[in-house]
């Protein structure tokens, strides 16, 4: 017994660091592998994984911890691009450009944040995608047909600092997911999104909750964008606007697992290099690959690869109780 | 603006509007009855086109006629979707059937854009019937043959789907499962049967929406998801209730954006309906033709 | 081996140590009854002691835990819904469940939408109008711009549509006034006289105890007592828990 007892102690110390030790693995391989290998393509892959984690954490917070559904992503991103570019060639400072451009996304979350609030599920969800597209046609109807960087920007152009700024903001953002899911405001955000009507009947603000989620969700949004613009060496103005990004940061967190903080992370990795795989190798058939992919994940594994390892922890428990049992 | 020009630019936002209709009432099925959010809609309304220009250059035949294989074609893509992809979907409840609809039909989205792109290139293709030019002409007014047609059969569907389901068991039966599918399983209705139906008629109505589409502007893989959004904006004038009312509601679109964009410029035109569409959703979400289908 | 399998010839409905749950959450435990044919049984209980879940496995919207519903020889616990109408067993749902947009006509009309139901239906529907003549008043109003009971008499209506041979009805006399509810337990009567089992849940114990040739009682998803509808009438415990009664001394 004094034996079994122990080993448990053990088990439960070891699994209680195994997590953190596990993150800032993550996070020195991140930072020391493209490094390391220092090849244009690695640094490249690096970055998106690093953008779109961003992504998909942002859209995340709103969707996954506060339940709306929103599919008007791609404006948070598209504003938070096109301000920080506008802003940067106009010959303001990077930084203050990429901070601006999460404020901005912010600000117009704001304006429509009450009005499509009142909406509910599949109505929010395409009254969000709705917002998305009169932005985009604006933007497409009234920006230059391509945005270029100036040849002294191309000159000193610095894939490496980039990456770093891509890096910088996926932990910022599954920080600031982490932080929300700690504090206070947590429970009352969990609240509505399990059941809106109960939250309110217990007092929750129902509404200032929802708010404080989407300002988050669109700021990090907004400096996705902003990284967006400031590694694009040149696209098309419109491009942030493409409701594929809303796309993209949904299936990141999908896959991944919606509601969970791992979630968008995995769901990043697993996104960019299969797509990055299957464009190499398939070039024509790859969307279409993909796209089956994705069904048979939503239709599997709902709650993503997350919950898929989930169950398989919970097998191996399982399997080691029954052989604890049988030692007895 | 002349009157002439002024009825001229009504016509055809009749004419559009028809398409329009007909596009929606596809997804108004599937969203009044399966309550599912198909966002692969365009799609179908894309490859109904694509079979009906495949008709048109292989086989010779006259848009308007081909649609007698067109519609059975995309009528069994339905029946297929729904057997290996949202039948799985529709036994979810609530949000998580909206949800998971919304990523699946996504998910399709990519797979036949990109599967047509693969097999159709993703050059424009347009059918060119030997009476593209010709029409009718009233008071100054051009009414040409294409637009005609499709409008009078869209008009003539409309009213067939209206007997269909208001006046036989199947269509009936469809009604019922969209009131509330418990109580129509109590009544001895096989709903998992009525989906499937549900779903390969709306791709039938798309693939209708689609051969208008090819005969009216052309076609390409891409115009998936504007037609999606057309047919979103429309069922939400209708109101998502609504099944037949999403005919006149896509007449009404055609035609206050045909007006609009001959006052503010066709640039902004696309963003007149989805104003609209917004403020609808905001201020009366319950449609502008309250009521039954 | 239960004993209702010695009598194959008569169609009438066995519960054989059924289990079923509500959600996540048990409600009913190892339930046992019988219905025989031509009678009318009665269900009573408290609120929430699983009454519903209990019509409800029945019909086929839930699938049992375990045990087993059967109609004479046929299982109906791994049948669908629209089979287990189809083998006559047919429910008037808690809370009416009508096509609230749909015609008083077109809702009677799904009602006969099996086969065997839909061939007769004409000579149904005059039936159904003798029986209410209401509905036929109406025929053309939309069923949710009626009154409660009225629309609970189309709801009955409804289901006499599909020629049931077993007719289920959970609390028809919920939220009624008492005329109405007089009148729709005179119906089930008549309909019993015609030869339709009868199977009744109801919160109004009385009536459905004075109706009734036997019943059950449901406490907690178990099955506590049974007995002749007269039997229970004059049981003190019932009279209490059920009747309002203080109980019969001496």
């Amino acid at each position: 017994m004094q034996e079994m007892a122990l080993t448990q102690i053990t088990k439960i110390s070891f699994h209680r660091w195994l997590v953190p030790a596990g993150i800032i693995i993550l996070i020195l391989l991140a930072i020391f592998i493209p490094r390391q290998v220092d090849k244009q393509n690695i640094w490249n892959l690096f970055f998106l994984i690093c953008l779109h984690i961003s992504l998909g954490q942002s859209w995340n917070i709103l969707a996954g911890f506060a339940g709306q559904t929103s599919l008007g992503h791609a404006a948070f991103f598209g504003i938070g691009a096109l301000v920080t570019r506008t802003l940067w060639f106009q010959g303001t400072p990077f930084a203050l450009a990429f901070i601006s451009g999460g404020v901005a996304a912010v600000i117009f979350a704001m304006l429509i944040g009450a009005p499509t609030f009142r909406l509910r599920g599949a109505y929010f969800a395409i009254g969000t995608l709705g917002v998305a597209e009169v932005l985009r046609i604006t933007a497409s109807q009234n920006l230059p047909l391509i945005s270029t960087m100036s040849g002294p920007t191309i000159a000193t152009y610095n894939l490496q600092a980039r990456y770093y700024l891509a890096l910088g903001l996926a932990l910022a953002t599954t920080g600031a997911a982490y932080t929300l899911l700690r504090s206070p405001r947590s429970l009352g955000i969990l609240a509505v999104r399990e059941d809106e009507e109960a939250a309110q009947a217990t007092g929750v603000h129902v509404l200032r909750h929802k708010l404080l989620a989407l300002s988050l969700s669109s700021f990090f949004a907004g400096l996705a964008g902003g990284v967006f613009a400031f590694q694009q060496i040149s696209y098309y103005p419109s491009a942030p606007f493409s409701p594929l990004w809303t796309f993209d940061a949904l299936l990141i967190t999908f896959i991944g697992g919606l509601g969970t903080l791992a979630g968008p992370v995995i769901g990043a990795i697993f996104f960019v290099v299969v797509r990055e795989q299957l464009a190499v190798n398939l070039v024509e058939f790859h969307q279409v690959i993909f796209g089956i992919l994705f069904i048979l994940i939503v239709l599997v594994f709902p709650g993503g690869l997350v919950e898929a390892w989930e169950r398989l922890k919970k097998i191996s428990i399982r399997k080691e109780k029954r052989n604890v049992n049988i030692s007895k | 603006m002349s009157i002439e020009s002024f009825l001229q630019t009504l016509v055809f936002g009749l004419f559009v509007g028809g398409i329009y209709g007909i596009a929606a009432m596809g997804l108004a099925l599937v969203f009044g009855v399966m309550k599912m959010l198909n966002i692969a809609h365009g799609e179908l309304v894309m490859l109904g086109g694509y079979a009906s220009f495949w008709a048109f250059s292989v086989l010779g035949m006259d848009p308007f006629v081909s649609l007698a294989i067109v519609i059975p074609a995309l009528f069994i893509v339905g029946l297929v979707l729904d057997r290996t992809v949202y039948r799985h979907i529709v036994r979810l409840l609530g949000e998580e059937k909206i949800k998971n609809s919304l990523l699946v039909s996504f998910g399709l989205t990519l797979v036949l854009q990109n599967l047509a792109q693969w097999l159709f290139t993703a050059d424009e293709r347009a059918i060119q019937v030997a009476y593209a030019g010709e029409g009718l002409n009233l008071m100054g007014v051009t009414m040409p043959y294409t637009r005609l047609g499709s409008l009078l059969i869209a008009l003539l569907v409309t009213l067939g789907l209206n007997y269909f389901l208001h006046h036989t068991y199947p269509g009936k039966a469809i009604l019922a499962t969209a009131e509330d599918f418990e109580a129509a399983e109590l009544a001895g209705i096989n709903i998992h049967r009525v989906y499937m139906m549900t779903f390969a008629l709306g791709a039938a109505l798309a693939s209708i929406a689609g051969t208008f589409v090819t005969v009216t502007y052309g076609l390409s893989p891409s115009i998936g998801v504007i037609w999606t959004l057309k047919a979103l904006i429309v069922i939400v004038l209708a109101g998502t209730g609504s099944i037949l009312g999403a005919f006149p509601a896509g007449i009404l679109l055609g035609v206050v954006e045909a007006i609009s964009g001959a006052f503010i410029g066709a640039t902004y035109r696309e963003v007149i309906g989805l104003v609209i569409f917004l403020l609808v959703l905001i201020l009366r979400p319950q449609g502008l033709f309250v009521g039954r289908n | 081996m239960p004993i209702w399998e010695e009598l194959p010839m008569s169609k009438f409905l066995g519960i054989n140590h059924l289990n079923a749950s509500y959600g996540d959450i048990q409600a009913l435990w190892s339930v046992s009854l019988k219905v025989n044919e031509g009678e009318i049984v009665a269900l009573i209980g408290p609120n929430g002691a699983g009454k519903t879940t209990l019509l409800r496995t029945i019909a086929g919207l839930h699938r049992p835990l375990s045990g087993t519903v059967q109609l004479g020889n046929t299982a109906l616990h791994t049948l669908p819904a629209y089979q287990i109408v189809e083998q006559g067993v047919i429910l008037v749902p808690e809370g009416r469940r009508l096509f609230g947009g749909l015609t008083v006509l077109e809702n009677l009309e799904l009602g006969a939408y099996t086969q065997r139901a839909r061939v007769a239906r004409f000579k149904t529907l005059k039936h159904v109008f003798e029986l209410f003549p209401i509905l036929a008043e109406r025929q053309k109003q939309r069923a949710n711009t009626m009154s409660g009971g009225q629309q609970q008499m189309l709801a009955i209506g409804r289901a006499l549509m599909g020629l049931p041979r077993l007719l289920m009805l959970d609390e028809p006399s919920l939220g009624l006034a008492p005329m109405i509810v007089e009148n729709i337990f005179e119906i089930m009567k008549l309909t019993n006289d015609q030869g339709v089992t009868i199977f009744l849940v109801e919160q109004n114990a009385r009536q459905a105890l004075e109706l009734a040739h036997r019943a059950y009682i449901l406490e907690q998803g178990k099955v506590v007592g049974t007995g002749t509808g007269k039997e229970l009438l004059h049981n003190n415990e019932v009279r209490q828990a059920y009747l309002g009664f203080a109980p019969i001394t001496g």
